[in-house]
């Protein structure tokens, strides 16, 4: 083709368009307008063409867009159907516009006008600012009025469509009669040509962000499965990212987290088969294809560029990219391409994330056949029949944004990953510590509960102990006796209160004291013994127990007193390690035992005096050397009648008092006037006051008493007895009662005899207690009398006390309760 | 002379039989005492022979007169013979223990008495 440029007229055809300048504009405007309606692209271009055919009034206004193999779509037509068969959708090759054109159309904008019957073709330039359009003429290509003509276009106009440095397409009048084309014309169609362009930038803006706003929505999508913390949805993430991808299928690989973790693979939608032979061994779900030896080298290998992670995207796996052993597994399937990320995180890799798309069928409409073995290939064709071609299984390859979606996705993957490993290792931590916390609680409880027991035993043991000791120390302090312990040395370890009362110290004052030198330990005679010869000394030696009744201690307060004591000694396995002694203050028993030996003295005394009488008298008069007849012998017989009678007496009295104070006696109680009981004692006793020229004076109380009218009577009758006795002959002796608080009756015997001696009146109640023994016996008297009386009215529940004064007289006073107590 | 015997005992009975068994016994003046106050002085205005002391008396009691008369130079050396219904062996042991010739419990034998009397006495 002859691409000189020539300079031609104006060619004198007729113009179709005869509209006025003002109408133009408003053509222009409205054109503009329709432009600017929509943003969809197609919807501009219908819009495009339709205005130009209606304001050039040609055939068919198209609109061809490149492709980026540089042949060419019809995708936007408007058309006259009688004059022109419709091109839209119909492809035409590269080669239908030499490149030389196509670098015209995008450097110089070049516009131009065929006129096929002229043989002329008009080039024009894009005029810069205000220039006007200039249109030159030469003479066309004759294989481009060839090409025309085959199409039926007798007239065409050609404006290049830019996408801003991007020659984007063609906007093209084709009229099938010849028709000149005016500069304003083509004025108006470059300025159309420029709205479109301003609307395919438009709608490539809106475009983009239609994908822009998709990916959003398809990160948003997957990022909804993603990063649902407790249950990350990767199954559905997965199916979500397929979608997004335009993919057929899709993986995601997580290599094990950690040593005794598994590798996990989730599937979605088609996947590389698994070749036999390879099934157990390698692509196994046990051995996924990531593991495979020949995936991590080769992957690592065409993933790393400048050591920066690039996703791996083959658009045509039948290009022999793949090692063989994997190209196997994807080679029965329809997967044609494969986008795989390497999901990582914080230096880590999590595994892969791998999309497939199976090949697609392509079905091209092509204006017509090429047919690259014609020689006429290097010009246009004739023929404009149409030719589908129909390419089966081609690949799809991945788009940059789609690479961009693909890495995005990736990371959200590789974060979610991430955090929900994280959060698996955490619950697996917590699992772990839970578990562990409750073997440790359970070990703790088992322990407690081992404490508890052992504890429980040690308290119970403790408090056997102090138990033990709490009554060994109860004993020790409540025991009446004396007792301490020594050491080897003599001191003293312990030493319980009555021990330290007995001896007048506080228990601190003794405590590690030597025992010998404190009490002064001496022999019954009074001699100190040394250390060494001390009985308790001997026991801690010898470990003889010594029972000694009769040895002396030492008070604090230097006087000594007896002690009977026990000392032991104290063994610690098998050794003698000190002594234990057990004492007590036998002053007391020594003092009664003293009043026993007087009492079993004096009633020996009082039971042999008169059996010595007796003995003597029948020992004389059997014995014969004395005359029966004589004085003597009538004198022994009266001692042996008299002290025999004392004896029975005195025998009497004593069982009595025995009785009555043994309560063996009962008091046989009734109801008694005193004034009765008071005569009836002075009957009794007046034949011997009488004797004595005694006067008996009686003042009877009339007052029921509760009392043992027998006993009563002796009671009265001893005490009057005893007034006569001590009385001397012509005095009197008065007996007499009184009330006392209406609840009391006092009995009083009066005498005017020689008195008591003050240190004989509290005395003179106990048994053989008479001022003068000698003078009781004399006048009959066993010496036990007042101590049956005090026994008698003890046993009423009353008291009885003698009231004298030497040389005066006495008074014996009791008082008794009126009624039974 | 007939030696003298002084018999000192406050129970009348007793002094009464012991007197007549010793003197239908022996050839003996007999004296008697009713206390021991009366005894020592009898003692040192008869000088007996022989004192035959009762121990328990009231007022003051055979040991006690025994005590004065061994303290007295007239009498410290006139013989007695103890008498007591006090028969406890430890009292028998403590009487044992004094200066005196003998010691007789009561109820005595009157002519055992009058056979030890006379053994003193010889």
């Amino acid at each position: 083709m002859n691409n000189e440029q020539l300079d031609f007229e104006q060619p004198d055809v007729p113009s179709v368009n005869c509209q006025t300048p003002n109408s133009l504009e408003m053509l222009l405007h409205r054109m503009t307008n329709r432009i600017r309606q929509s943003l969809e692209l197609s919807v501009i271009l219908a819009g495009v063409t339709d205005e130009v055919r209606a304001f050039l009034g040609t055939d068919r206004v198209k609109v061809y867009q490149f492709e980026p193999s540089s042949s060419g779509e019809v995708v936007a037509e408007s058309l006259e159907e009688k004059k022109l068969p419709s091109l839209l959708g119909q492809h035409f090759p590269a080669e239908d516009i030499p490149l030389e054109i196509r670098q015209l159309y995008r450097t110089k904008r070049e516009r131009t006008i065929v006129n096929v019957a002229s043989r002329q073709i008009g080039m024009s330039s894009l005029p810069e600012d205000d220039d006007r359009d200039h249109i030159q003429f030469r003479t066309v290509d004759p294989c481009h009025a060839e090409y025309l003509t085959a199409m039926g276009v007798q007239s065409s106009l050609v404006v290049p469509i830019m996408d801003e440095d991007h020659l984007w397409g063609l906007l093209v009048s084709h009229h099938s009669s010849p028709r000149i084309v005016t500069p304003r014309e083509l004025e108006v169609v470059q300025l159309v040509a420029d709205q479109t362009s301003i609307a395919i930038a438009q709608s490539n803006l809106l475009e983009s962000t239609r994908l822009q706003a998709q990916q959003e929505a398809s990160i948003n999508r997957v990022g909804k499965f993603l990063h649902s913390m407790t249950q990350m949805q990767l199954q559905q993430a997965l199916k979500q990212t397929v979608l997004a991808l335009k993919g057929s299928g899709g993986r995601v690989y997580l290599a094990p987290s950690n040593s005794e973790s598994m590798a996990q693979l989730y599937i979605s939608g088609e996947q590389p088969v698994l070749l036999p032979g390879e099934v157990k061994q390698k692509l196994s779900l046990t051995m996924p294809m990531e593991k495979h030896p020949d995936w991590q080298a080769w992957l690592q290998k065409t993933m790393q560029t400048d050591h920066v992670i690039q996703p791996w995207a083959i658009a045509k796996l039948d290009a022999n990219l793949l090692p063989s052993s994997l190209d196997r597994a994807f080679r029965p399937t329809k997967i044609k391409s494969i986008l795989t990320i390497q999901l990582e995180y914080r230096q880590k890799q999590l595994g892969y994330l791998s999309i497939f798309r199976q090949g697609i069928d392509l079905e091209t409409i092509w204006a017509k056949r090429p047919d690259f073995n014609d020689p006429r290939n290097q010009v246009a064709l004739q023929s404009f029949e149409i030719w589908r071609e129909i390419k089966l299984n081609q690949a799809f390859p991945w788009t940059e944004r789609e690479i961009e979606l693909a890495q995005i996705l990736g990371s959200h993957f590789a974060i979610a990953i991430y955090q929900y490993q994280l959060y698996q290792q955490v619950n697996a931590l917590n699992t772990s510590l839970e578990q562990r916390v409750q073997e440790r609680t359970a070990e703790l409880e088992r322990t407690n509960q081992e404490l508890v027991q052992v504890i429980s035993d040690r308290l119970k043991t403790r408090a056997d102990l102090e138990r033990v000791s709490h009554q060994n120390e109860l004993i020790l302090n409540s025991a009446g006796e004396g007792i301490y312990g020594l050491d080897l040395k003599g001191r003293i370890t312990f030493i319980n209160p009555a021990a330290a009362q007995i001896l007048g110290y506080d228990v601190k004052e003794l405590q590690n004291q030597p025992m010998q030198e404190i009490v002064n330990h001496s022999t019954a005679e009074g001699i100190v013994y040394p250390w060494s010869k001390n009985p308790i000394y001997q026991t801690i030696q010898t470990g003889k127990v010594h029972h000694v009744t009769n040895e002396i201690f030492t008070h604090k307060d230097k006087s000594s007193f007896p002690v009977e004591y026990v000392s032991t000694p104290i063994l610690e396995k098998e050794q003698i390690v000190g002594a234990v002694v057990i004492f007590k203050d036998i002053t007391e028993r020594q003092i009664i035992d003293r009043m026993k030996d007087e009492f079993v003295s004096v009633v020996s005394h009082e039971l042999r005096t008169p059996l010595t009488s007796i003995r003597s008298s029948i020992s004389l008069l059997s014995s014969g050397r004395i005359d029966p007849q004589s004085p003597k012998s009538q004198r022994l017989i009266e001692i042996a009648q008299d002290n025999s009678n004392r004896l029975v007496r005195l025998i009497n009295d004593i069982l009595d008092l025995e009785r009555i104070k043994s309560g063996k006696v009962t008091m046989l109680k009734s109801s008694c006037n005193a004034a009765d009981v008071m005569n009836d004692a002075v009957e009794i006793v007046q034949s011997i006051a009488d004797k004595a020229g005694i006067k008996i004076a009686v003042e009877p109380l009339s007052v029921e008493l509760w009392i043992d009218r027998d006993r009563i009577i002796q009671t009265l009758t001893n005490l009057l007895s005893n007034a006569i006795k001590f009385s001397s002959p012509q005095t009197t002796v008065t007996l007499d009662a009184r009330l006392q608080n209406d609840d009391t009756v006092r009995f009083q015997v009066q005498d005017c005899g020689r008195g008591i001696p003050p240190e004989h009146l509290e005395t003179v109640f106990d048994r053989f207690q008479q001022v003068d023994a000698s003078d009781s016996r004399d006048r009959g008297g066993t010496g036990l009398g007042l101590a049956i009386c005090r026994s008698i009215v003890q046993q009423h529940g009353g008291q009885i006390w003698v009231e004298s004064s030497l040389g005066k007289g006495s008074r014996f006073c009791f008082v008794l309760p009126i009624r039974d107590q | 002379m007939n030696q003298k015997i002084l018999i000192i005992d406050d129970d009348d009975d007793v002094r009464e039989a012991t007197q007549i068994c010793l003197e239908i016994t022996g050839d003996w003046e007999i004296i008697t005492a009713s206390s021991g106050q009366e005894g020592l002085i009898k003692a040192i205005a008869e000088q007996p022979n022989l004192i035959l002391l009762d121990v328990m008396m009231p007022v003051m009691d055979g040991l006690e007169t025994f005590s004065e008369l061994q303290a007295n130079f007239v009498t410290r050396s006139i013989p007695v013979i103890l008498l007591t219904a006090k028969a406890q062996p430890a009292e028998l042991k403590s009487f044992t223990q004094l200066q005196v010739f003998d010691v007789i419990t009561k109820p005595y034998d009157p002519f055992n008495l009058a056979d030890r009397v006379a053994q003193v006495l010889s």
